[in-house]
């Protein structure tokens, strides 16, 4: 009887030491100055600030979030930041200006080149460009299906989504949606996409199994310039960061009806959710500042003063 | 079977070819009429223009040619065929005779290079106009005034320098195709190819009323500066300006403070009515 559960507790104890312990750190490109700053979520606190390099927009963890990438648009290169150290470990060739993109599980980064028209993969380990594929004009948002299966690319400049498959890299849609698309979130199942249009001042919301959009709404939310798009983890709320509105809007994920809006700072850019879902961290581009809004009171609990024109953020929670 | 393998050979080149000339064919061919100058900023930026059309193109099916006329082409005669637009680049008198000469067939005439308020007043149901007109410049060096007494400012469409929203990536995709700044007129033209070439995405018609019916009622157009740009009723294209100051831009119209942002309304007059 003893031995069986001795053996659970050696392997809950090694798979326990496998899975490293979060560092709860917040980290947000800082697009004017050129850095990362990296905040303690638990204290708020500025814990340091990184050089990273020029125009540092997109940031996203590598599949075991030993590493933080950041695209680094007027070096057109993928910074390589250490999650522990806060080092700077290397610097990657990406291709021409990128801006947004998306780590695969298979540890592929998926990347916009934003004044080239294409996207590109890159293999971050051995600094590979291993694909580029001709997009639209200005492409920007990446995201990746849960199963892997797809990724997906929209063009600001032509106002599409343009569905990928891994590993062809063949275009096997494009879908027309609202003016300007910026970012894209999938449900976990996979089966929907939410797309913020910034022009048209929409979320689009597509059936990916029909590649067709099957509900469009304008927020109803005065200058509203839809941007981040981030889906809650029970899958109900979606919160969409409105740029000069200075609200992040929540959405009924089914309906796209609006909520209620959270007033933050100025310009909100970039949005990233606790794994938990509780807290919801936004740049706000024109005050160098994050707000941490509850997201069960739908308030800002905290604003947090970083770098310049702080653009996008990510949790390792 | 020798000979049938041999065959067989042949047979994925022969289907290549084939696939070639069905995705070639299945490209349509929008054909635009462009009249004017075939050089300088207008011509530069309706050449972007068709470019950013082509990209579009190749993922929604069509192919854009632009064909230069004389005026005298087109006025008094019947053409073969209907083109998608006509895009006019010509002295004012010329306008409302283009206009006239296609307003039955339903095909939209842009007019790129005049600030004329008369041909906006004239409200002439295919005569759209993506240049700002002379009053919608003067009502926001009027506004910039209101807050800024006494500066001497002018009114922009649009300026090389301009960055902010996506202005940045315009300007510098037509820079690396022309080595030369990005100016109104040039904006002018880049708009109206890459407002058609939405249309005809969208709408999956190449049917010029079709068009001209897309562009008055549901366009959104995403002019890289900050807001969606539609038309008003008298065919002037709703759209922000930049106040320039010494060659530079200072700010933008409509004026923070002195009007609502978002009243684009607020430059120019917006309806037909006098």
């Amino acid at each position: 009887m003893t031995a069986p559960i001795f053996t659970l507790l050696c392997l809950l104890v090694m798979l326990g030491n496998a899975l490293a312990e979060p560092t709860y750190r917040i980290f947000v490109t800082n697009e004017n100055d050129n850095t990362v700053s990296v905040i303690d979520s638990r204290s708020h606190k500025v814990e340091a600030t990184v050089p990273v390099g020029k125009r540092p927009r997109g940031i996203g963890f590598a599949p075991d979030r030993a590493h933080v990438y950041v695209a680094l648009g007027d070096e057109n290169a993928i910074g390589v930041i250490d999650t522990r150290t806060l080092q700077v470990v290397k610097t990657i060739p990406s291709g021409s200006d990128p801006e947004a993109f998306a780590v695969h599980t298979n540890g592929h980064i998926y990347l916009s080149n934003e004044d080239d028209n294409k996207a590109s993969v890159l293999d971050p380990v051995s600094g590979e460009l291993l694909a580029q594929i001709p997009v639209g004009i200005e492409p920007e948002g990446v995201g990746v299906s849960p199963d892997g299966k797809l990724v997906l690319v929209t063009s600001e400049s032509t106002s599409m989504v343009h569905v990928i498959t891994v590993p062809e890299h063949q275009i096997t849609a494009n879908i027309l949606v609202g003016a300007r698309p910026r970012e894209v979130a999938f449900s976990a199942d996979g089966r929907w996409v939410y797309v913020s249009s910034e022009i048209s001042g929409e979320v689009n919301k597509l059936d990916m199994a029909a590649r067709t959009v099957v509900k469009k709404v304008k927020l109803e939310i005065k200058d509203a310039k839809p941007k981040g798009v981030v889906l809650s983890p029970d899958q109900r709320t979606l919160y969409v960061s409105t740029g000069r509105a200075n609200v992040v809007a929540v959405l009924d994920a089914d309906t796209l009806a609006l909520k209620t809006s959270v007033p933050v700072g100025k310009r909100v850019w970039g949005l990233a959710l606790s794994r938990d879902g509780s807290r919801l961290y936004t740049c706000n581009g024109v005050d160098d500042t994050v707000s941490v809004v509850d997201t069960a009171t739908h308030k800002a609990i905290a604003t947090i003063a970083v770098g310049g024109g702080p653009w996008g953020v990510i949790i390792d929670d | 079977m020798r000979r049938g393998q041999r065959w067989l050979w042949w047979l994925p080149a022969v289907l290549l070819l084939a696939l070639g000339e069905v995705t070639g064919a299945m490209a349509e061919e929008v054909r635009v009429v462009y009249v004017g100058p075939a050089e300088g900023s207008v011509w530069r930026g309706v050449a972007l223009g068709q470019h950013e059309a082509n990209i579009l193109g190749r993922f929604t099916g069509q192919t854009y040619v632009v064909q230069q006329m004389r005026p005298e082409e087109l006025l008094g005669k019947e053409l073969a065929t209907l083109p998608a637009v006509v895009l006019a680049a010509t002295d004012a008198e010329t306008l409302p005779k283009l206009s006239a000469a296609f307003a039955s067939v339903g095909v939209a005439v842009f007019n790129l290079a005049r600030d004329d308020d008369s041909l906006r007043q004239a409200c002439l149901p295919n005569l759209l106009h993506t240049p700002p007109s002379a009053r919608m410049k003067a009502d926001a060096v009027a506004q910039w005034q209101k807050k800024h007494a006494g500066a001497a400012v002018e009114a922009w469409a649009w300026h090389p320098d301009f960055v902010k929203y996506a202005a940045r990536d315009l300007n510098k995709r037509f820079r690396e195709l022309f080595n030369v700044p990005m100016d109104n007129d040039a904006w002018a033209g880049w708009a109206a190819l890459k407002m058609v070439s939405e249309a005809i995405a969208r709408t999956q018609t190449t049917e010029p009323a079709r068009i001209l019916a897309y562009l008055r009622q549901d366009m959104e157009f995403d002019g890289q500066k900050g807001v969606s740009h539609t038309f008003r009723d008298t065919g002037q294209l709703r759209q922000p300006l930049l106040i320039v100051q010494d060659g530079k831009v200072v700010g933008e119209a409509p004026v923070r403070g002195v009007a609502d942002i978002a009243d684009l309304d607020s430059l120019g007059m917006e309806s037909c009515r006098r």
